[in-house]
């Protein structure tokens, strides 16, 4: 399996060097590298991906190394979406594409990364009217990401709307950062014929798939190539399925031209588009066969459709958003290389289904087409490609008699008039189950792959073929999750899921505060019965394991009063529901969790097991068909014996919505007399004597009302160890049931 | 990578070892008034304040104190645990004790493999689980009730001393007031009493 191995390992190669650094002179430093088909260079504005944030972080490239043990790393220097930084915002408006670059000294200003972090490339603009600053024309604006001309400065907590020229402590930097924005589309251009190269390498084996109507729209595709100036040598193949993929090319450069046209409520999506193709096409490049580059083509079209739908709600403020999320988010991961491709894939079948969700919302229409209509879209979506040809495209796709029309509102509409049309009900089936097929063949290839993650891939991929085989009914969901329920008792480890740091956390206030106010907003868990030696990360993983959820969670830190047997932490969720989900779940089901065992002692069967699980719960609300929790990785532990070990000393996590009790700075102390009169008639000496600490002396008063205290603590201390003890007593013989059966 | 890890979770021990757990402290206790006093033992290296979100109010602040070697933490918790130490008011003592692991919010995480399962309802151990999980809450609740109950107590003895201290207070000021404007050496002589005056 060569080239699922290229797959794992997407093309990366180290351009030009520049010193040696580091302590041994062990430390090699590059100006640029390759790196999944796209070219890097130093200060160059890249796209951060982070597992669970819904929006990849923005940096710039500063500094790009790569240690003696081969471990690459990047500097860099951080780009702060309004969102993060709104607190300290306050009133500014900002644009709808602004960043603000980070400055100053502080947290949040740089970090270091692994460079397979990187998730794209990622243009941005510096519009400041600072002299220093070549302005941007207006054609390097509208292709642009992102703008800035403001800077935040970390330390401070400021904004700032100054160029410093000294930003991160690295002279120049910011003028350099302005030069290279403006590179950065040449670039682009650059790493897009070296796709259109690798594209023709690739076999016409998968042409046949692509059907009737998709030849005909790949010869769409074509002409608009033509205009769009692509390479002629791809005009030589117009029948194949390559030729679809350059047409992802071409809708790009369509896209561009679209831009131009000034259409400026449109252009936000469509440079997001642009900025999804690319990506996309570059991770097919990669991939460097035939099968793989057909899934990745769906998994585009996918992404596609979130934009197409995007349109198709756009008097809907609050659904487009979503669908902006996604599409964006989609737009980066798929642009990422490889071995994040379950993440990619498992991203985008949730896209699919929200956009799918939100088409029977929206439209109202029936359920069980509006999966097809995805699919169906995914056709359609070619006609993206030529931005003004598009509704002719419609036209043939459909076999409905609609007109050609450059309005693209009114084909937006018309696309969805043509949901409900018989015909395309028929031909999209028939694609449908092609695609099935197609996808299977992959499938079957890919599982035999070796590698991690590889078999969590695949399954994504069954589920689309589920979906897409004509079953979209309720029941075979329920039907899934029935499968599901028999993998029910498996035990899977838990495993750390963090790529790098967490910028969330940089500019929070205080625990206090935090947990107040998530208590307000319900999104607190109180979680009792952990192992009480648990920390806050393995708090964290736990629950990103059992529920795909992300959270910051707080030890309840123990103290003398404490039961040993019960471990507590503070969870904050970042919704509502979530935290009511997690709540009953762990009310309704029961959560084994081990103590933890040292690594070394691990010697469990370990089983190759790809398995498709959905969770009804998840169904139920209609936002995630996948769970790929319990076998990330795909590793599956022998189960009985391991559940054996599992509950030998294992406890059912609980979770509660108990309020967190804060103490208020009392003014008085249990315990302690102060007589005011004394006070005053004390010599001073003696008043500080009272005041300051000190032992007491056996010949006072005092010391005989301290006896009585330290009596007191000790009962209460005896008192609270024969309870516990008690309580562990009676947790063993329970346990024992637990264990005997 | 490990090695680091190791490094530090050693370095975080010795910090445990070093580190004296003090509770039954009143609120004006601060890090410096905790450091005054524990100065005298040592360096203070450090001071931490446990936060106590799950209990309900008028519970004593905690603290964890790092002193600079562990011999220092040891003789602080020998000193409190000899004599009541006193720390910004009279007569409750603060108490002492070696501070564990979990007390701390930065531990480091430690070097194994937590694993979950979700049971199956069917499976016979999910009932024991969910009594399981019925009796650690049947705990929670025991243990806060003990606590509560161990409050009530401590208000009652802090009454009790409050009110014979008052009382005592009150006697001894009455003597002190009649020897004062003269109403005791008139009621000597009144008497004929004999008196030792000093």
């Amino acid at each position: 399996m060569v080239e699922v191995a290229e797959v794992e390992n997407p093309e990366f190669k180290w351009g030009k060097k520049r010193g040696i650094g580091g302590k041994k002179k062990d430390v090699q430093f590059y100006e640029s590298f390759t790196y999944d088909g796209v070219e890097y260079t130093l200060y160059d504005c890249v796209y951060m991906y982070k597992e669970d944030e819904p929006e990849p972080y923005i940096g710039k490239l500063i500094k790009i190394w790569e240690h003696s043990d081969k471990t690459k790393k990047v500097k860099v220097l951080w780009f702060f979406r309004p969102c993060e930084i709104a607190k300290f915002l306050g009133n500014d408006q900002t644009l709808e594409n602004e960043l603000f670059l980070a400055c100053g000294e502080g947290v949040g200003l740089v970090n270091i990364n692994p460079l397979e972090a990187i998730a794209g490339k990622c243009n941005v603009v510096c519009i400041s009217k600072d002299s220093r600053n070549p302005q941007p024309s207006n054609e390097e604006l509208q292709m642009s990401d992102f703008v800035f001309c403001r800077t935040f400065d970390v330390g401070h907590h400021q904004i700032l709307d100054k160029m410093d020229e000294k930003v991160a402590g690295i002279e120049g930097v910011v003028l350099s950062l302005i030069i290279k924005f403006l590179l950065n589309r040449v670039d682009h251009k650059k790493s897009s014929s070296v796709v259109k190269l690798d594209s023709i390498k690739k076999e016409d084996g998968m042409i046949a798939v692509a059907g009737d109507e998709r030849v005909n729209s790949s010869k769409d595709v074509h002409e608009e190539h033509k205009t769009a100036k692509a390479k002629s040598l791809l005009v030589k193949e117009p029948t194949s399925s390559i030729n679809i993929e350059s047409g992802g090319r071409a809708k790009s450069n369509g896209v561009q031209e679209n831009i131009s046209s000034d259409k400026t409520t449109l252009r936000s999506e469509v440079k997001e588009n642009a900025h999804l193709k690319v990506p996309t096409v570059n991770h097919r490049s990669s991939s460097g066969e035939g099968e793989h580059s057909r899934i990745s083509v769906d998994f585009s079209e996918v992404a596609n459709t979130t934009d197409r739908l995007e349109k198709t709600s756009r008097g809907k403020t609050n659904l487009r958003s979503k669908v902006e999320e996604n599409a964006d988010s989609e737009a980066l991961t798929l642009g990422q290389k490889s071995s994040l491709r379950e993440k990619v894939a498992s991203d985008r079948t949730t896209s699919s289904s929200k956009a799918y969700s939100e088409i029977r919302e929206g439209k109202g229409a029936q359920v069980p087409i509006s999966k097809f209509k995805v699919k169906e879209e995914l056709k359609s979506t070619k006609d993206r490609s030529e931005l003004d040809n598009r509704a002719s495209k419609r036209v043939k796709l459909d076999d409905s008699a609609k007109l050609y029309d450059d309005n693209e509102k009114n084909s937006v509409q018309k696309l969805g008039c043509d949901f409900d049309q018989n015909s395309a009900k028929e031909i999209v089936p028939a694609i449908a189950t092609e695609d099935k097929s197609k996808l299977k063949l992959a499938v079957a290839k890919e599982s035999h792959g070796i590698e991690k993650g590889s078999p969590k891939w695949p399954k994504v991929d069954e589920k689309l073929v589920k979906l897409s085989s004509g079953k979209f009914s309720r029941d075979s969901a329920i039907q899934t999750s029935n499968i599901d329920k028999k993998t029910d008792n498996q035990v899977s480890e838990v495993t750390p899921r963090q790529i790098f740091e967490d910028r969330s956390s940089w500019f929070k206030e205080s625990w206090e505060d935090r947990l107040q106010g998530a208590h307000e907003q319900g999104k607190l868990v109180l979680l009792e019965n952990l192992d009480p030696s648990c920390t806050k990360a393995e708090v964290e993983d736990i629950i990103w394991h059992a529920f795909e959820k992300v959270c910051s969670a707080k030890m309840v830190q123990r103290n003398a009063t404490s039961s040993p047997h019960s471990g507590q932490a503070y969870v904050i969720f970042k919704k509502k529901e979530e935290a009511e989900m997690v709540i009953t779940k762990l009310d309704e089901g029961c959560l084994l969790l081990s103590n933890g065992r040292r690594k070394a002692h691990r010697g469990a069967k370990v089983v190759l097991k790809p398995s498709c699980k959905v969770q009804d719960e998840e169904l139920k609300s209609g936002f995630d068909l996948t769970d790929l929790d319990a076998d990330s990785l795909g590793l599956e532990i022998d189960f009985e014996a391991d559940l054996k070990e599992l509950t030998r000393d294992s406890k059912p996590l609980i979770g509660s919505s108990r309020a967190p009790c804060f103490t208020k700075k009392q003014s008085t102390f249990l315990g302690h007399i102060a007589l005011e009169k004394l006070k005053i008639q004390m010599p001073r000496e003696m008043r500080e004597a009272v005041s300051t600490s000190h032992c007491s002396q056996p010949n006072t008063l005092e010391y005989d009302m301290a006896m009585e205290w330290c009596l007191q603590q000790e009962r209460s201390e005896r008192a609270l160890k024969v309870l516990y003890k008690r309580q562990g007593e009676e947790l063993r013989r329970l346990k024992a049931k637990l264990k005997s059966k | 990578m490990e090695s680091t890890a190791q490094t530090e979770s050693a370095a975080f021990k010795e910090k445990v070892r070093r580190t004296v757990y003090l509770d039954n402290l009143s609120p004006h206790v601060t890090e410096s008034v905790l450091k005054t006093a524990l100065n005298q033992f040592g360096t203070v290296k450090s001071v931490e304040f446990i936060p106590n979100y799950t209990e309900s109010k008028n519970i004593p602040l905690c603290a964890l104190v790092e002193m600079e070697h562990v011999k220092q933490a040891k003789a602080v918790i020998a000193a409190l645990g000899e004599f009541p130490f006193m720390m910004s008011g009279m007569p409750r003592p603060v108490r002492a004790r070696p501070a564990e692991v979990e007390m701390f919010d930065d531990r480091p995480k430690p070097d194994r493999i937590i694993r979950c399962c979700w049971l199956n309802p069917n499976d016979p151990a999910f009932e024991v689980a969910q009594k399981l999980k019925q009796m650690v809450r049947q705990h929670a609740a025991e243990a806060s009730f003990v606590l509560k109950n161990q409050l009530e107590e401590e208000e009652k003895l802090a009454k009790q001393q409050r009110d014979s201290l008052k009382a005592n207070y009150k006697k001894y000021e009455l003597i002190d007031g009649i020897i004062g404007d003269g109403t005791a050496q008139r009621l000597v002589r009144r008497y004929g009493m004999k008196v030792l005056d000093n």
